[in-house]
């Protein structure tokens, strides 16, 4: 007998570890103890992509949606929805803006301003079970492919959809399969790109996570076109989860006899096997992906050859990333065109981004290419909290470039950020609101890439380095107009003379935040302040008498805690800190309760 | 052929060219750190950009890597790519600020004070550029892949695995070959100054076997060649513009046919370490006369130089004549040669060392044209010639001062005393003998051998280069000791005799000569053991002995010796001579 109701219970990394798996269990149990348990069904699925508001579960078929749901509510839960029928409002998404709980799914502008085509299994089936996909239309694009089209076909209807690789570049996917389709070489291989390394990314992750069968039918389509026998897919070690669901999507896949010898029995060959990465940045590049693959030092070679004629093992390579594989299937199934229907006019289809931040809603969101930063960050993303003014959205990773609140409006694809001095990257979206340093967060992002640049390129090597020294010298005071100058002239020859892409790239932070903010570069350097307060060494701390005797009544933690002994003070009374003796590590602001602590 | 235009000039290359070397081809300069051209561009040193006209601008690309295109537009010298080189530069330099070879091209780019200063800063000149070439080698050129790049970037540097002396390392120094900056050193371990050739060192592969090595070609050492350990490298044919190196050389046996052999294999030396009085081999310092003669040439271990082992030169050196010959327990015979080479060394050890020469002779055998005449000269550049032989070489003693010097104890017949003569080296004029191999050579030619193991002449006075075998001669040592002047008369006897018989044309042979009648012939083979001639051969397929003719000389041993009467003289059979026997007696 089918169940009447089914809770899909979202098992994503982000509500894994905000305990879904208990409130799972617990649902489970209470379930049971009402002997409910042939009626509603409990079903644990991939992300939802809402983390922020995670655990998350969805009752189907209303599609009522609970979020931040814990162990303990799940008695009350059962007890009036599923028993008498009343949704409990108290677990429901609440905007901030009207305060009146949104029950269903759809409501929810999060979720009603999205278009999901590489996420569109999210939330609704189990990945570890690969009848569900399969009841979503899963593998009938395969099954078309290998029936009824032949390997051009396939082509062409990639070349139609417009399709271009989501891993950053955005080179066109169906040309890309055209060079390897016709160069010299046997055996020919596909590589699926799931070495995710941006800090704040995480649609690949989710992606496998939540579907991982999608971008194991997109590789079989894609190793039919260019006629390859073997497929590899690279992965992050440090994405557990994904590994394991990636096994075992596999491993059913094989089972089903959708891999291995004559798929289908079309006499059409493929397997696929799981390579690990060990945590390098830079073996997100293909060449560095390949040499990893290899079993060699993840280093990226100079190109040409590409990949396409000399590849893994020498041999002809098709490299896309998990969102290009996870986007193929539903081209085939609907043809190239309608894909081509949405986006702009250079960039086709949908893009998932992962809003991180300081944004509302956290999460991962696919939308229609040529949509506005406005509509992601304020419709989508609920906003900027805490009432704060948004000031820049960081695109494409830590090799991005940081785009205004000017560019609010910037239509998102492809071309326009380039022009904006930034990328599409990966997809990776950091807002930062008015208490970000743009300096601090330029040099944030080139320690990332400087620890992470491979080092065979003197420029990224020597370049990222010097770039670093001399921005840690100016959020600490220290800067002068040479360094500005200096740090400008560095940042273009790197970006110009680097190896590979992560030196190319590493640079725009520092000139996108140059060219946008360059006043507060200025302000670190003539005034010595950080507009922010965030570079501590340029900030003055002052406690305010009144709040620390009427609020506080001199309660001494910061006396105490101030590591230079450099807060003087009596209990009762007001402290105050000497600024001779304090070496500005804001100590003091973090312990105090009563915000009593002033930063100028 | 591919047409492209370098700073305004237009030139044609062939396809796969690098812009690097069709610059180079144009005598345009390219500052490079990370390339070279034995080694595949690796792209990394980014000092070689250039720029490229593209569709959507002006793009730096790397030249060493980046291979020339059809309609290509390329400036190597703009202002852009100046730039950019120089900022490059300027990176490195700020941590590495000594290094040559960056300050040589900073002085090229007009880079007068490099602005910056990196946290990592190696003052040291040799310091490590991070170029790769090292790496590149190990891995590419000799396949050993001893060394890498061990962590990642700033961190980035060269290293065995785990930093430990690696297995995989051959010892060959290609890394240090190719380092730009001396950073990787390759040293022998210290042996005091000991020549290369003394030591147990890895050598060179490819080396000229001598410095005046007759055809002067190099040599491959199969033992340190990387291609023979690894498969690969080959450089040395990559460079060699003849073509001339082929590593798939073997050894090989060649069949030739000829009418005539000259035997001249020479001679072997006599070891003296059997005579323990003499202490060769026993004490340092004690040497036999080939090993002076090496020491004495210019090309040798020592430069030509008269050493000790300790490095130093001699006071005392003793020349001990007849080492071997002349002796009852050795060689009754006299070599002939040492007395003039001991001569020789008392003048030249004189020359070059100033040490006091002792010549210790039994009868000095100066029998050549202007040899007595040397023998004069030598006694009055002041060496001293003592008549009597050597007892034997003791060590001196055992004191500090006396240190390694040697006592060497003899009978001085001309006075009748025995005396005691301190020297620091002692040089052993060992004996001529035959060569080791000399009574196979002669079973192969049928050569007979004298009592003293030298071969047989066939005649001492009026045959001196024949042997009983025709066709078959000797010359120099393999006959008998003598000088070079006599070996070099004696071989051009012997192949003027050889001439002689080619120029004729034909051979001619006695009539009389044996046969085997092969009906009878059991195949025991007692003829062919005893024919002196090594006239008869046994034919195996037929199981039976063969005469032939035109070495045979008719003397009878086998027909005398043939159990089964199957050898009979041609012309001279039993029944041919019964046959005249019974015509004469019925007359």
């Amino acid at each position: 007998m089918p169940h009447r109701m089914h809770l899909m219970v979202c098992a994503g990394t982000g509500c894994v570890a905000n305990r879904s798996p208990e409130v799972r269990d617990a649902l489970v149990t209470e379930i049971a103890k009402r002997g409910l348990e042939n009626e509603i069904q409990v079903v644990t699925t991939g992300c939802n992509g809402f983390c922020g508001a995670g655990p998350l579960m969805v009752v189907q078929p209303d599609g009522i949606f609970y979020q931040q749901l814990s162990p303990k509510d799940v008695p009350h839960l059962v007890e009036e929805h599923f028993l008498k029928g009343r949704p409990v409002q108290k677990l429901m998404y609440v905007p901030p803006e009207t305060r009146t709980p949104l029950p269903k799914m759809m409501d929810i502008p999060f979720f009603s301003r999205q278009r999901l085509i590489a996420l569109r299994n999210r939330g609704l089936i189990d990945p570890e079970r690969i009848e569900e996909y399969i009841a979503r239309d899963g593998y009938a694009a395969l099954a078309k492919a290998l029936s009824q089209m032949t390997p051009q076909q396939i082509l062409e209807e990639v070349k139609i959809s417009g399709l271009r690789g989501r891993g950053g570049a955005g080179f066109p996917t169906g040309a890309k399969w055209e060079h390897v389709l016709k160069a010299e070489g046997e055996p020919k291989y596909v590589i699926c790109n799931g070495d995710e390394g941006d800090p704040g990314a995480f649609m690949d992750r989710s992606i496998v996570e939540s579907d991982p069968h999608s971008v194991i039918e997109g590789m079989l389509i894609g190793a039919r076109a260019i006629g390859a026998r073997w497929g590899v897919v690279y992965i992050r070690n440090e994405y557990p989860l994904a590994v394991q669901r990636l096994m075992i999507a596999l491993e059913q896949a094989r089972e089903y006899g959708l891999l291995g010898d004559n798929i289908l029995d079309t006499g059409f060959d493929f397997d696929i096997s799981v390579s690990r990465g060990a945590g390098a940045f830079v073996c997100g590049e293909a060449t560095a992906l390949v040499s990893a693959v290899e079993g060699r030092p993840g280093e990226p070679r100079a190109r040409p050859p590409r990949l396409a004629q000399h590849g893994l093992w020498g041999k002809p390579t098709c490299l896309n990333n998990v969102e290009t594989w996870a986007d193929v299937p539903p081209i085939i199934n609907n043809g190239g065109a309608w894909y081509a229907q949405i986006g702009t006019e250079k960039s086709k289809g949908t893009k998932v981004f992962s809003l991180v931040g300081k944004i509302n809603n956290t999460g991962l969101v696919e939308v229609p290419m040529g949509i506005t930063l406005r509509e992601i960050i304020y419709d989508i993303g609920g906003g900027v909290p805490g009432g704060k003014k948004f000031k820049a959205v960081q695109t494409g990773g830590p090799s991005g470039g940081c785009i205004p609140n000017e560019l609010i409006d910037l239509p998102i694809d492809f071309e326009s950020l380039a022009e904006a001095g930034s990328m599409m990257g990966s997809g990776g979206m950091v807002i930062m609101d008015e208490d970000t340093c743009m300096v601090d967060v330029a040099r944030y992002f080139l320690a990332f890439t400087q620890d992470e640049s491979c080092g065979k390129c003197a420029p990224c090597r020597e370049g990222t380095q010097l770039m670093l020294d001399i921005l840690t010298r100016i959020t600490d005071g220290h800067g002068t107009m040479e360094d500005l100058d200096a740090l400008e002239e560095v940042a273009k020859v790197v970006a110009e003379t680097s190896l590979c892409g992560l030196g190319t790239s590493a640079p725009n932070p520092v000139l996108t935040t140059m060219r946008y903010f360059r006043d507060e570069y200025l302000a670190h350097i003539g005034a010595h302040k950080c507009p922010a307060h965030v570079c501590r060494q340029l900030n003055t701390y002052r406690i305010d008498p009144a709040i620390c005797v009427e609020r506080g009544h001199g309660c001494g933690v910061c006396r105490r805690e101030c590591p230079e002994k450099a807060i003087f003070g009596e209990k009762n009374q007001a402290h105050r800190v000497d600024a001779t003796l304090c070496n500005k590590c804001g100590t003091c602001v973090d312990v105090c309760h009563f915000n009593a602590v002033i930063v100028e | 052929m591919i047409r492209l235009t370098i700073d305004g000039k237009t030139t044609e290359v062939e396809r796969g060219t690098t812009l690097l070397h069709a610059a180079r081809f144009l005598d345009i300069k390219i500052p490079t750190l990370c390339y070279h051209p034995l080694i595949k561009p690796f792209a990394a040193c980014r000092l070689c950009v250039v720029e490229v006209k593209r569709s959507w601008g002006m793009e730096l690309v790397p030249s060493c890597h980046v291979a020339c295109q059809e309609g290509m537009e390329v400036s190597t010298g703009s202002s852009h790519v100046l730039a950019a080189r120089r900022l490059v530069l300027e990176l490195m330099l700020a941590r590495w600020p000594n290094v040559p070879i960056l300050r040589k091209y900073a002085a090229e780019l007009g880079l007068e004070k490099p602005r910056f200063a990196s946290p990592l800063r190696d003052e040291r000149e040799d310091a490590c550029i991070l170029c790769g070439l090292c790496v590149r080698a190990c891995d590419e050129v000799v396949g050993a892949s001893a060394i890498s790049f061990a962590e990642r970037g700033i961190g980035r540097r060269v290293a065995t695995p785990f930093n430990l002396e690696s297995e995989s390392c051959i010892a060959c120094g290609a890394c240090a070959l190719v380092c730009p900056t001396s950073y990787i050193k390759f040293e022998a371990e210290d042996h005091r100054g000991k020549p290369p050739e003394f030591l147990l060192d890895p050598n060179t592969a490819i080396y000229m076997p001598t410095a005046q090595a007759v055809p002067k070609v190099p040599s491959i050492d199969r033992d340190s060649c990387i291609h023979f350990q690894t498969g690969g490298c080959q450089k040395c044919v990559e460079v060699c513009e003849p073509g001339a190196v082929n590593h798939k050389m073997v050894d090989e046996e060649i069949e030739v046919e000829v009418g005539q052999v000259l035997v001249a294999i020479g001679y072997d030396t006599f070891d003296p370490t059997p005579m323990a009085q003499y202490a060769y081999g026993r004490l340092d310092n004690v040497y036999t006369g080939l090993e002076v003669e090496r020491m004495l040439n210019s090309t040798g271990p020592t430069g030509g130089r008269v050493l000790l082992k300790n490095g130093k030169p001699p006071r005392a050196v003793g020349i001990v004549h007849c080492v071997g010959s002349r002796d009852e327990n050795y060689h009754r015979y006299c070599s002939r040669v040492c007395c003039m080479y001991a001569l020789k060394f008392a003048h030249v050890v004189k020359e070059r060392s100033g040490a006091e020469i002792y010549n210790f002779y039994i009868d000095m055998r100066a029998f050549g044209k202007g040899y007595e005449e040397f023998y004069s000269r030598v006694l009055n550049e002041g060496a001293n010639v003592i008549r009597g032989k050597v007892a034997e070489v003791v060590q001196a003693g055992w004191s500090k001062q006396k240190e390694g010097a040697l006592l060497l104890r003899c009978e001085d017949t001309l006075i009748g005393r025995f005396r005691e003569i301190p020297v620091d080296m002692v040089i052993l004029c060992n004996a001529i003998e035959p060569r080791r191999d000399a009574e196979q050579v002669g079973r192969l030619f049928g050569l007979s051998r004298s009592p003293d193991g030298f071969f047989l002449e066939r005649h001492p006075k009026l045959d001196p280069v024949a042997t009983m075998t025709d066709g078959i001669f000797v010359a120099g040592c393999a006959q008998g000791p003598k000088d070079i002047p006599d070996v070099v008369a004696q071989a051009c006897a012997a192949a003027a005799r050889m001439m002689a018989t080619i120029s004729k044309g034909e051979v001619e042979i006695d009539p009389v000569r044996a046969e085997v009648m092969e009906e009878y012939c059991s195949g025991c083979r007692v003829c062919s053991a005893l024919c002196p001639y090594s006239a008869i051969s046994y034919v195996a397929e037929r199981k039976v002995s063969q005469v032939n003719s035109a070495l045979c000389k008719g003397c009878g041993t086998c027909v005398a010796a043939c159990p089964s009467g199957a050898m009979t003289g041609y012309g001279f059979t039993d029944r041919q001579i019964n046959a005249e026997l019974e015509g004469v007696l019925a007359v």
